[in-house]
């Protein structure tokens, strides 16, 4: 079948059919991106916190654009090619198109990576701490978990002596690591007592699980179902009694509504007793001897004594010593916390100085008596060459907040004065902190207690809102890339036999794929100052 | 749209142009947001970024982002039905613009509002 108007244009529209569609396409792609960067604005108008101002690095960012701008020329050198009957020089432009497309990710995917490893944690009195964290070590060999895997500094440990399961939420995978986990110490984890449960109307309680069964993710699916076929009897039950209410109700309040009266409609609970079943909700199993279990932040809530998981499972035991250690760190940021000062009427210097990080690191004091040192010298030099207001008596032009309460990676390399070469230092440009040129002197190690925790998150949407709408943003136009990408690498490997027989339809093709390419570079050419250097 | 051989051969040379004048317009963005020690006085503005540095970079974005759309888009010589379109699509952004500037007058973001 031959498909009408993408070769000779429509008379009313005057244009391919291809050609409207692809534009339609975009004007939605307008809102979809446009809707996104208002988004941007929102969140970092309505940001409770510092918004990080060109905290990534420019430069990863910068070469994207180059690439992005060089392969939109390239896209549309490759649709003049086949408009002029060249195919050689239209696969030489279209494969480097792709090619560009294909750098453009790989820079993206470094990019993500760093992020992806880099960690910052915020403490209870708002100080800021980022950089590399470590993994355990024992003199120079690293601690392997059970798995054989190394284990990051940042895992919050808790003796279990007592684990109480939610029958209903508790997560299968995590069941059996702590069941291995037990095995591989040698203890027993069993039931501490008899489950009995009525289980069918009318009959007396039966044993479902006896004290000391052995814990089991099949023991558990076994009490599940109990006390899903006891809910599910019960909730009909309370329905039918609360309909049988209901009518009740209406015959006594003739002429009103039903809101009228809905608080008079009530359900004997007694009643219904004799032919409810018992609901099991909770399991509790005891450790014997106490086994250490490990779980990542984010997995649990700890406690001195008791903590929760992620899916309900109550952990009693004491928690341990379970400081997150950073390997490195490469920034002190007291913006948040002069922020938080400000809106108490306490001066930012008293608040920095009663910090925790200054009362408790030496070497978080000493590098900040360097920094406010370059603060003054900053201060001098912006005075020097601006000058001062003759109305305000004031400097016409001031350090910003960043820079007056943020000691980043960059300040962190000045003070530590390490020199690099140049290879390590364009590697510094493209991926933050080179931790291995400059060392621990520059980057020092430091130990953050648990309890002095407010919240900790890698680079990603978990850390702030920066980051939230940066992945979004570019995680889209990186999906953009590559539908774009595939569809012009299409063209240049299954084109030949279209080109021979009807070379117009492919560059109409092309000419199409080309504008969805242009739009892709359209929207970066936003995405990088508003993300990279705002 | 310029279809002919001729023409072709001709918007080659605007493309090239074009291609540097991006080229020309990302430095400049970048040396806007973060000017080098002997550029100080390209920080435009206050000292650091402030409204007049996303100003000035978004206006640079924007006119990168037009020759794109007019040059490589080939919007300079299209037909009426795309600009109806891609207006249309611009004209919802604009008022989704617009509608978030309201969000901003509501008391949810004035401070005093509550105290």
């Amino acid at each position: 079948m031959e498909i009408p108007y993408i070769v000779t244009p429509r008379k009313d529209t005057g244009l391919i059919n291809s050609k409207i569609a692809i534009w339609l396409f975009l004007a939605s792609e307008v809102m979809l991106f446009g809707g996104l960067f208002s988004a941007y604005v929102y969140l970092r108008m309505g940001a409770d916190y510092p918004w990080p101002e060109r905290s990534l690095p420019v430069l990863p960012g910068l070469i994207n654009t180059f690439v992005l701008i060089a392969s939109s020329v390239t896209v549309v050198f490759a649709w003049a090619a086949l408009k002029m009957r060249e195919w050689r020089k239209f696969q030489i432009y279209m494969g480097i198109t792709v090619a560009c497309a294909a750098l453009f990710m790989v820079l993206k995917g470094i990019e993500y990576n760093v992020k992806f490893h880099h960690q910052a944690v915020r403490l209870h009195d708002y100080s800021v701490i980022e950089g590399h964290l470590g993994y355990e070590k024992e003199g120079k060999e690293y601690v392997l978990d059970r798995n054989g895997k190394k284990i990051e500094e940042n895992m919050i440990r808790v003796k279990a002596e007592k684990l109480t399961f939610s029958v209903k939420r508790y997560h299968a995978a995590w069941v059996k690591e702590m069941i291995a986990e037990a095995d591989h110490a040698k203890a027993k984890i069993t039931l501490t007592e008899d489950i009995k449960a009525v289980t069918k109307v009318g009959g007396g309680e039966e044993t479902v699980a006896k004290a000391g069964d052995k814990l089991s993710v099949d023991l558990l699916k076994k009490i599940f179902k109990v006390q899903e076929a006891a809910q599910t009897h019960n909730a009909a039950l309370r329905t039918k009694a609360l309909r049988a209410a209901w009518v009740v109700a209406k015959k006594e309040n003739p002429g009103k509504s039903d809101w009228e009266y809905s608080e008079k409609v009530i359900i004997d609970a007694e009643a219904l007793k004799p032919e409810m079943l018992t609901e099991v909700s909770a399991v509790v199993f005891e450790v014997n001897p106490p086994v250490e279990l490990l779980y990542k932040p984010r997995d649990i809530k700890e406690g001195a004594a008791s903590s929760r998981l992620r899916d309900d499972t109550v952990i009693e035991g004491a928690l341990e010593d379970s400081p997150m250690v950073f390997h490195n760190t490469d920034a002190i940021d007291f913006q948040w916390l002069v922020m938080k000062a400000e809106e108490k009427g306490i001066a930012p210097e008293t608040a920095i100085e009663n910090s925790w990080l200054m009362q408790n690191n030496s070497f978080v004091r000493e590098t900040w008596a360097w920094h406010l040192t370059e603060v003054a010298a900053l201060r001098k030099k912006l005075t020097d060459r601006h000058g001062i207001n003759s109305k305000t008596g004031k400097p016409n032009r001031e350090p910003t907040h960043k820079e007056l309460y943020r000691i980043g990676w960059k300040e962190f390399g000045d003070f530590g004065d390490v020199k690099l070469s140049g290879g390590d230092k364009f590697k510094e440009e493209f991926f933050g902190p080179n931790y291995e040129a400059r060392g621990e002197k520059t980057f020092p190690h430091l130990s953050v207690p648990r309890e002095e925790i407010r919240h900790g998150a890698k680079f990603t949407p978990a850390w702030n809102t920066y980051y939230a709408i940066y992945f979004t943003i570019t995680g889209l136009h990186g999906l953009h890339v590559i539908g774009g990408a595939l569809v012009l690498l299409y063209y240049l490997v299954f084109g030949r036999k279209m080109y021979i027989e009807n070379p117009e339809w492919l560059a109409n093709r092309v000419e199409v794929g080309g504008l969805f390419w242009h739009f892709v570079d359209l929207v970066w050419i936003f995405a990088f100052p508003i993300l990279y250097l705002m | 749209m310029a279809d002919s051989i001729e023409a072709i051969q001709k918007s080659k040379k605007t493309y090239l142009m074009v291609f540097g004048a991006l080229l020309v317009g990302t430095v400049l963005t970048v040396l806007v947001a973060s000017p080098p020690e002997f550029l100080y006085w390209l920080d435009v503005g206050q000292h650091g970024f402030d409204k007049w540095d996303a100003i000035v970079g978004l206006l640079i974005a924007t006119t990168k982002a037009t020759l794109v759309a007019v040059i490589f888009m080939h919007l300079n010589h299209e037909k009426k039905a795309i600009y109806w379109i891609f207006g249309a699509g611009l004209l919802f952004f604009a008022w989704m613009g617009y509608l978030l500037s309201l969000a901003y007058r509501s008391p949810i973001h004035d401070y005093l509002f509550y105290k």
